[in-house]
């Protein structure tokens, strides 16, 4: 991971810390948009005769949300599984939560 | 993510501001075109009629309390995952 805009700086250790923050972050905002849209796609029809989340979309929305976390850790363990079968997990990066 | 200098930090800041920016930009235009889909498809008029006015205020006004929603069941399960880190590592 280092060195990859290695761009003389002073303090490369910086900028990789920075780095690492950002992409944290990234990592996180695009879960939560893609959990966003997949959620509202399911759960909010597009005919818009009210305003408010009712009792049934809401419902739809935390279920949706677990759901979208099992399949999330699922497919994680499925990779994480295949690449230990390919031989010698070298720590593949697919674990989701602390780098 | 531990330590980062005071000046690493408002590099960090900075980013994440401009980062934010864009994040709304995207929202943004994100839910005009999902509004729009969902409210207007009557090309006999010029502008909105009612019926589509008042259809893009409550998909504005849903998306906004659905993303609310969503938002609360993201941040219980980032606090779960902080709390127990899956395992195998």
């Amino acid at each position: 991971m280092s060195g990859m805009f290695g761009f003389g700086r002073p303090q490369p250790s910086s900028s990789e810390k920075i780095a690492a923050a950002e992409q944290e972050m990234d990592l996180i905002t695009d879960m939560f948009n893609k959990l966003q849209q997949a959620c509202m796609k399911k759960c909010i029809p597009k005919t818009y005769l009210e305003g408010e989340i009712n009792k049934g979309e809401g419902v739809c929305i935390d279920r949706c949300a677990a759901k979208f976390f099992d399949v999330q850790l699922k497919v994680s363990e499925l990779l994480q599984a295949e690449a230990a079968a390919k031989g010698g997990a070298q720590g593949g990066g697919f674990g989701i939560g602390g780098m | 993510m531990d330590s980062l200098t005071a000046s690493e930090q408002r590099e960090l800041q900075s980013r994440m501001e401009r980062k934010q920016m864009k994040e709304f930009m995207g929202m943004f235009s994100n839910l005009v075109t999902h509004c729009f889909d969902s409210c207007v498809d009557d090309f006999t008029t010029k502008s909105l009629v009612q019926r589509e006015t008042g259809c893009v205020s409550r998909c504005v006004k849903k998306f906004m309390a659905g993303s609310e929603r969503i938002g609360t069941r993201f941040q219980e399960q980032q606090a779960q995952m902080m709390n127990q880190p899956p395992p195998g590592r």
